[in-house]
């Protein structure tokens, strides 16, 4: 049968900006899970400090070290992360129940904690991203490190922006 | 997501908006040089940035852009006599020079026109031909920059085309679809297998068998570049490498030996905009087939309700939505042609999106960069009168780029020749 359509247009002529102020009336969702994971020193002052602010429920932490696989084939090694309040906590845990782990480096980290970050999150199908501070140097290995581990990559000149990212993705 | 105070502050650019003043220390592109063709032809009504102006070429071939309303009653000067070097009011032959200064006012007394007309200057901004587009500079005379050194109006006649078409939202909106590189595998799906002005490159395969690429936002010195990778053959990356230059200026990454393309989003009021569409080659003349494609629509350009640069396809015909068309997989959505592809979905966004509202994601780091550094450069020219990024034509010197890397390689580093302007040479295009 064919079908006739009714009120044609009207889907975008009603786009005026005294509609467009009742769209999207759902109220926003809880939180996302979201895991931001220094993983150098001068990272982690940054998230430390990123902490204290007022967020959505991200957990803020810092990456302490690997710990290796227990021997089993397929098994995935973990590490061991900090909590802003000195905590330990295990990456594993953390990820359980996460949508996304943000890491932030600085030209200090070494290659482990983003590769062994960027497998713990693809095993799991959990969203990536690396926000790297140059603060004005160069930062290449991390980068590298960091591309095939993190979904997305943002270089930045300086750490100015990372709270304004943060807010924009709802952390 | 933007608080609405913040997405205020980017989306308004009338006169004394913070916003309005960033695009005030750039030269724009005011409207295409076929609008006016000939010394004396009709004059052309124009909006930018909120303020209603008129353009016209006068009787010496001179150019200008002036207050569209007389300063005597208010009358539209569209109406108006272009004639023996000057444009005059319909009304009362009142008229004015291409700088806005009044030099006639015939019902006065002869002994008192010079006087009387001394008095009177409309607001008058410069307008200058370069390439197929006529530029203007809405700032303050005494900061005038150096004018734009764009590649695509740099390179010789023959070699480039550019269109215009009226876009019905908020020139912001539309930017973001620009540097929006996530959309292309779904949105534009068909147009990489069957437009003329894209198909046939070897990248297009990487595009269509990779749907969930890896992004990569890199800071540049005037604004951004958005490099957006695939796998490709023996541990190799297909990269697509769009760079943004503040404010409105994106450049598309080329595909295979077609002409390389891009916008600008020029703001017509906060609810309108034009989005200014490039074609050019660097080294070899468009050839007629793509010239007629062009005209045609296709690529990044559309067909016209004729006479007008109104999209044949628009809101009023629900964008000649096809779903036929949407169900074989012609279209992913059911709209023919890019252009319109996207302007049909960000037109239904509203005039101004409530970006308060939105749910962003890690993908879409370009466009949280690209509102990051807009909102810092308009504090800054407004609490300190930093010179934004752009202004400065060197930053215009920049290409796109579609390149195959290897793995460990950054495009930043790898590609810094193909992402900078050299005259002579072929883009580098996959």
């Amino acid at each position: 049968m064919q079908r006739r359509p009714t009120l044609l247009s009207s889907c975008a002529r009603a786009a005026t900006a005294a509609e467009a102020r009742f769209r999207i009336t759902v109220a926003e969702p809880a939180a996302r899970a979201s895991r931001v994971i220094a993983l150098d020193e001068a990272a982690a002052a940054l998230v430390r400090g990123l902490a204290g602010q007022h967020w959505g429920g991200g957990h803020f932490l810092v990456y302490a070290g690997e710990l290796a696989a227990d021997g089993h084939d397929g098994a995935a090694a973990d590490a061991r992360l900090t909590t802003p309040d000195g905590g330990q906590v295990l990456l594993s845990e953390e990820l359980a129940g996460a949508d996304v782990a943000v890491m932030i480096a600085t030209g200090q980290a070494g290659p482990e904690p983003a590769e062994v970050i960027g497998d713990a999150c693809a095993q799991r199908q959990i969203a990536s991203a690396g926000l790297v501070v140059t603060n004005g140097g160069r930062a290449d290995a991390v980068v590298a490190a960091l591309r095939p581990n993190a979904m997305v990559l943002v270089v930045l000149p300086d750490a100015g922006d990372i709270p304004g990212i943060l807010s924009a993705l709802r952390v | 997501m933007l608080r609405p105070e913040i997405n205020e502050l980017l989306t308004q650019t009338g006169p004394g908006t913070p916003m309005g003043n960033l695009f005030r220390r750039n030269w724009i592109p005011a409207l295409l040089a076929e609008e006016l063709p000939a010394d004396d032809c009709p004059p052309v009504r124009v909006k930018l940035l909120s303020e209603r102006l008129i353009a016209f070429r006068d009787s010496d071939g001179r150019y200008g852009l002036i207050d569209e309303f007389c300063a005597h009653r208010g009358v539209s000067l569209w109406f108006g006599r272009n004639e023996e070097s000057g444009l005059r009011c319909a009304y009362h032959g009142w008229k004015y020079d291409v700088t806005g200064q009044c030099v006639e006012i015939p019902s006065e007394p002869d002994e008192r026109q010079s006087t009387l007309c001394r008095k009177i200057k409309l607001t008058g901004y410069p307008l200058v031909k370069l390439g197929d587009v006529l530029w203007t500079y809405m700032g303050d005379p005494e900061r005038a920059p150096a004018r734009p050194a764009w590649e695509f109006i740099r390179v010789p006649a023959g070699h480039a085309y550019t269109s215009k078409r009226w876009q019905e939202c908020n020139w912001l909106q539309a930017l973001e679809g620009g540097i929006d590189s996530s959309h292309v595998s779904w949105l534009h799906s068909s147009g990489l297998k069957s437009d003329p002005l894209f198909a046939g490159a070897r990248g297009n395969k990487y595009n269509l068998a990779d749907r969930k690429p890896f992004f990569e936002v890199v800071d540049s010195e005037g604004g951004l570049y958005i490099g957006v990778r695939r796998n490709a053959e023996d541990g190799h990356y297909y990269w697509r490498i769009t760079p943004w230059v503040m404010p409105a200026f994106t450049m598309i990454p080329p595909r295979g030996d077609h002409p390389v393309h891009g916008h600008f989003w020029i703001p017509i009021d906060d609810e309108n905009c034009w989005a200014y569409s490039y074609d050019y080659h660097p080294v070899r003349p468009l050839t007629e087939a793509e010239l007629q494609a062009m005209r045609d629509g296709h690529g990044v350009h559309n067909e016209y309700v004729p006479g007008t640069f109104r999209p044949l396809q628009n809101k009023d015909n629900d964008y000649l939505m096809d779903r036929e068309a949407q169900r074989r997989g012609d279209t992913y959505s059911g709209v023919k042609g890019i252009a319109m592809q996207d302007a049909s979905l960000q037109e239904s966004m509203g005039p101004i999106v409530d970006r308060s509202k939105e749910k962003l994601v890690s993908t879409d780091s370009g466009i949280i960069m690209a509102r990051r550094k807009l909102w810092r450069a308009v504090e800054a020219l407004r609490d300190e009168g930093t010179e934004p990024p752009g202004v400065d034509p060197e930053h215009h010197k920049v290409r796109s780029a579609s390149v195959v890397l290897g793995k460990d390689e950054a495009f930043a580093d790898a590609c810094a020749e193909e992402l900078t302007v050299r005259p002579g040479i072929r883009h580098s295009s996959v």
